[in-house]
């Protein structure tokens, strides 16, 4: 390269830097240059508060996002070490019941909630929608280890309170019955055989979030 | 439309660029004739800073272009990844890689290049390097402490002295000006 050469690139570059401290940042929306480094400055990393959409949409479709009344019962009698049962509705409703071990977090004070990264968060409300609402909120909040209780208090009243067997039940189900009736009892509950649909109505079943 | 026009690292559109890009590094490192193991060690002996200039040019013309095609709106910066920080890992890691390319004459790049010309240096300092790989990666349960030591997360020069990008922009290429005057001075002394 010639000398020539040499000087009139030195000199483009001096003034490329030069004007360089003249202008603005060179991001170029205001706050973005934060949130990349605050994601580790992986740009497909989720920051805090952003979600993951696609991993929780996956969660979703492998219904790993949630827990049936049964599946808890076995987790609280068999005392999963870090299980945290969050209920999410009004004091009242806690006061009058709830489901044992669960402890009272209000909907609108579960960001300030103390949870550990390594608990396991069950989460229910009436019928189910405050807890699968509560769910996206706490994984937005970086949370792991969280699920919702597929159908709220109405599903723990129903499949584990009070489990029916219907009158024409299939042999399996009878002797899947068993199990269930008897993890029942060990809550308290009052299994039924060869009763009609103990639950009420659906709109009974369904009301409430 | 704004680079990077690409999603995702493992896509077969990346990976191709990834590729074409490392050919054409490697190729530039081959023409400034950094395939040599006696160009790069005459860095250390104060007879040619080729090695010097080369890599600081390349770090003025990315800097200078990631910056102005950021301001002028062809790039957008917060897509582009900004390697993490960890302070004793890559301390050591440094005086590892500056010591084994010391003694060898030869970095990864240069050393890949080597082995492309034929050179048989290059080729051990290549097989060294997969063994080393091999090495860290068996041991790493015992290095796992020190690989996770000190995390500073993403810093940049910028946020790290709490000065604007451009006055950093400017004043490392000031530096890398006088760093080249003065590489060119040392090498003409008789």
């Amino acid at each position: 390269m010639t000398r020539r050469w040499r000087r009139w690139l030195a000199g483009a570059a001096a003034l490329a830097g030069a004007l360089a401290a003249l202008v603005g940042s060179p991001y170029r929306r205001a706050g973005a240059e934060q949130a990349a480094l605050a994601r580790g400055g992986d740009p497909r990393r989720p920051g805090p508060g952003a979600l993951d959409v696609a991993a929780l949409v996956r969660e979703v479709a492998g219904q790993d996002d949630h827990v049936s009344a049964v599946e808890l019962a076995r987790w609280i009698r068999a005392g999963r070490p870090g299980l945290r049962v969050i209920d999410l509705r009004t004091d009242a409703e806690f006061a009058a019941f709830h489901i044992p071990g669960a402890e009272h977090v209000a909907l609108e004070r579960l960001a300030e909630a103390e949870l550990g990264r390594d608990d396991t968060v069950v989460l229910y409300s009436e019928a189910g929608v405050h807890g699968g609402q509560a769910w996206v909120l706490l994984r937005a909040l970086g949370h792991r280890r969280v699920v919702f209780l597929r159908g709220g208090l109405h599903e723990w009243l129903d499949d584990v309170m009070r489990p029916t067997l219907a009158a024409d039940a299939s042999p399996e189900a009878r002797a899947a019955f068993e199990p269930i009736a008897e993890l029942s009892r060990a809550f308290g509950g009052t299994p039924r055989r060869l009763g009609a649909a103990a639950s009420g109505s659906p709109a009974a079943r369904w009301r409430g979030c | 439309m704004t680079a990077p026009w690409i999603d995702g690292d493992t896509s077969a559109a990346a990976l191709a660029i990834a590729g074409a890009t490392g050919v054409a590094f490697g190729a530039t490192l081959e023409r400034a004739g950094l395939g040599s193991a006696r160009k790069l060690v005459g860095q250390f002996y104060g007879v040619d800073l080729t090695v010097f200039k080369v890599m600081f040019t390349a770090i003025v013309v990315a800097m200078l272009g990631a910056f102005w095609l950021g301001r002028l709106g062809l790039l957008e910066l917060s897509r582009v990844w900004v390697p993490e920080t960890w302070i004793a890992p890559q301390l050591i890691g440094g005086l590892v890689f500056g010591v084994g390319m010391a003694t060898a004459g030869l970095c990864p790049g240069t050393s890949c290049v080597a082995a492309a010309s034929g050179r048989g240096d290059g080729l051990a300092v290549v097989a060294g390097m997969l063994c080393g790989v091999l090495a860290v990666g068996l041991g790493f349960g015992r290095l796992a402490g020190l690989y996770e030591a000190t995390p500073r997360g993403a810093l940049t020069v910028p946020g790290w002295l709490g000065v604007p990008y451009g006055a950093v922009v400017a004043a490392v290429v000031a530096i890398a000006l006088a760093g080249f005057h003065v590489a060119e001075r040392i090498e003409r002394r008789p």
